[in-house]
């Protein structure tokens, strides 16, 4: 019964955004008609994959109740090493898992660091940050240039019937991949367990350290998806081009109704969440709005969704009898 | 009587590390142990960083952070350059000071009625206090004024009024934390929210007041942060953030909040301004100076946590217990 009341709840959550972004969609519809176009609706989407790759990684770290925001640094590096690859003439079909591997062995590093030293985990990839951006330009001076065409191939000729970018496809496979995964195996359970109380996960059989670091690694080798999408977007490759998405991937991730303390949240959200955040900025420029305001506009729709749902966790928290959480449970439903 | 013993020593440590890194860069080049280069160079430029990281302490110290601090320095000095061209110098000032105050203000009343997590909120907030001081400026740079230069270029007696003004600063911010009720209740709050509020102390306005007092503190930077570099863009903050954050956390005060003492702070600052400069004057590319600030980091914080484990093992219930409420709260 109780369970069934709190399954109702969290699916609301992410009902009101998916309303908040229909509503928005709706009206852009009318006071944006350019916002439809084929061209700006395929660069949107190809930005919506990068971000939903990247964020449920970090949807699954923040799970666990760590963070990552080394993230950004991370993918500079592994965008950087891609480019060193594909300019030696590899092609997309080694490109892809040489990233993925990348990513996935930076990122455990940070598990390591988290779990064998015992470093909170947003100091320890504070930590890691300046290290990868300390590192980046030792390796590469600049930028990487004149990339060949085998490089470029994911974002200028690979297109589904022609228009559709086939980061849209990659994204849809790890979507639904994250989906069955989070839902269905055996790990998730471990992954909430281990966000909603460590002690007790570890007293109940779950090698709590082996976990958290293949999370860290899993979610390293989506933020290498990420960075070959990124990376590929054009003939040069520079060293900051993740610079600052980790905090785009967070939010994403917060938007969604993940809770930063662990042990909550659906990809569902998440997915809402990035497409939210990967809509702001082509929004603003199409309703005539200077996009210096995006950034602002971001901002303030984390905070208000934040705080609207954080309101409703409160009101919830406050009644402690049983049969009146029951009644609470099934107004807010 | 245990735990003190161990704390101090790690204070001692810290200090042991500063001076070995102190004389081992001045016996590498000597040019750096010279007067007008450690005050012009070395801690001019860690002012304002080590500035806003004395509230950061008290911040990190009740379990919370502050993501936004460098954006809110950013927006301040931007709201007051605009005023100062608008009504003059009076109006900059106040401007400055309110701008700072009402963005702390906005993330203590978030975080403590709305109760979301801090690391939330200020990301939340970082975003908007980036994106209004980029909508109001337009994009384009904001130049600094006469009060501006005044603090950022002019010395009293030898020293910069920067200087003068952060040492005064981390005085009162030194008796604040240890000698004074304040303090206490901060590391109350740390160590178990709950059994702090209900042994009397209102913690929703603690919280408030001290991210308010942190917001204060970023306008006060943000004069220094203009006058020193005469123009400011939007996105100056935003590697500030973290450069603060890593000097609170290189003191030794522990991130899940309760532990730690302005000293270390005080010593993290004095660290990284030494690494700052003396990889400098030794010709050290300043990417390889990133990947050192990360190590000594990282050792910093393993060394931290050989200690408090050790501490640990004295109070296995009461960490433990601790750290279930808290897990609730968050």
């Amino acid at each position: 019964m109780n369970e069934k009341k709190k399954k109702a709840s969290f699916l609301t959550t992410e009902f009101y955004l998916a309303i908040f972004l229909v509503v928005v969609l709706l009206l852009l519809g009318v006071l944006a008609k350019d916002f439809y176009s084929i061209n700006n609706m395929m660069s949107l989407l190809n930005t919506f994959s990068y971000i939903l790759i990247s964020a449920i990684g970090m949807n699954m770290i923040i799970i666990t109740s760590n963070i990552d925001v080394s993230t950004g640094a991370l993918i500079s590096v592994v965008c950087l090493f891609t480019a060193a690859l594909g300019k030696a003439g590899v092609p997309f079909a080694g490109l892809l898992p040489a990233a993925m591997l990348m990513g996935a062995a930076l990122s455990t590093l940070n598990g390591l660091f988290i779990t064998k030293m015992k470093i909170p985990a947003i100091v320890a990839t504070l930590a890691t940050t300046q290290i990868f951006q300390g590192v980046l330009p030792l390796l590469v001076e600049g930028s990487i240039y004149d990339l060949p065409q085998s490089f470029t191939w994911l974002a200028f000729e690979a297109k589904i019937f022609g228009i559709i970018p086939a980061s849209v496809l990659i994204c849809l496979i790890v979507t639904v991949i994250a989906l069955i995964f989070m839902k269905y195996s055996k790990f998730s359970k471990k992954i909430y367990a281990i966000g909603n109380n460590a002690n007790g996960a570890r007293l109940a059989g779950v090698n709590v350290n082996r976990t958290v670091v293949i999370t860290y690694a899993i979610a390293g080798a989506l933020f290498g998806i990420s960075a070959i999408i990124i990376a590929t977007a054009g003939q040069r490759v520079t060293n900051t081009m993740g610079t600052g998405l980790e905090m785009t991937f967070i939010a994403a991730v917060v938007l969604g109704g993940t809770s930063t303390a662990g042990g909550s949240g659906k990809i569902i959200g998440t997915v809402i969440g990035a497409f939210i955040l990967a809509m702001i900025a082509p929004a603003i420029n199409y309703l005539g709005i200077s996009p210096n305001w995006s950034d602002a506009v971001k901002g303030a729709i984390i905070i208000i969704s934040v705080v609207v749902s954080g309101a409703k966790y409160l009101k919830k928290k406050r009644v402690i009898p049983a049969e009146k959480l029951a009644k609470a449970g099934g107004e807010a439903s | 009587m245990k735990k003190k013993l161990l704390k101090f020593s790690f204070n001692k440590a810290l200090f042991l590390i500063w001076l070995i890194i102190f004389f081992g860069i001045a016996i590498k080049s000597p040019s750096f142990l010279t007067a007008p280069y450690i005050i012009n160079v070395m801690l001019r430029n860690i002012v304002e960083i080590g500035m806003v990281a004395l509230p950061m302490t008290l911040i990190i110290i009740t379990g919370g952070i502050d993501l936004s601090v460098g954006n809110t320095m950013i927006l301040s000095a931007m709201l007051g350059g605009i005023a100062y061209t608008r009504w003059g110098t009076a109006a900059a000032i106040l401007v400055t000071l309110l701008t700072g105050a009402a963005c702390g203000l906005l993330n203590g009343i978030i975080i403590a009625k709305a109760k979301i997590s801090a690391m939330v909120t200020t990301l939340a907030t970082m975003y908007l206090f980036l994106g209004l001081a980029r909508g109001i400026s337009k994009g384009d740079s904001i130049y600094s004024y006469g009060f501006a230069e005044f603090l950022g270029n002019i010395s009293i007696s030898g020293l910069p009024i920067q200087i003068w003004l952060y040492i005064i600063l981390a005085v009162i911010f030194t008796l604040l934390l240890g000698k004074s009720i304040f303090g206490r209740k901060l590391y109350g709050i740390g160590l178990n929210i709950n059994a702090t509020k209900y042994s009397g102390v209102n913690t929703d306005r603690m919280l408030i007041l001290i991210y308010t007092l942190c917001g204060i503190i970023c306008a006060i930077a943000a004069f220094i942060f203009l006058g020193r570099f005469t123009s400011v863009k939007y996105d100056a903050g935003t590697s500030f953030n973290l450069k603060v954050i890593t000097i609170v956390v290189l003191g030794g005060t522990s991130i899940m909040g309760g532990v730690g003492d302005m000293k270390g702070t005080i010593l993290g600052t004095l660290i990284i301004a030494t690494l700052n400069s003396g990889l400098t004057v030794m010709n050290i590319p300043i990417d390889v100076q990133t990947i050192v600030q990360g190590i000594v980091l990282i050792i910093a914080l393993i060394a931290c946590a050989v200690v408090t484990e050790r501490s640990k093992k004295k109070r296995i219930i009461k960490v433990d217990t601790g750290e279930g409420i808290k897990s609730e709260t968050a």
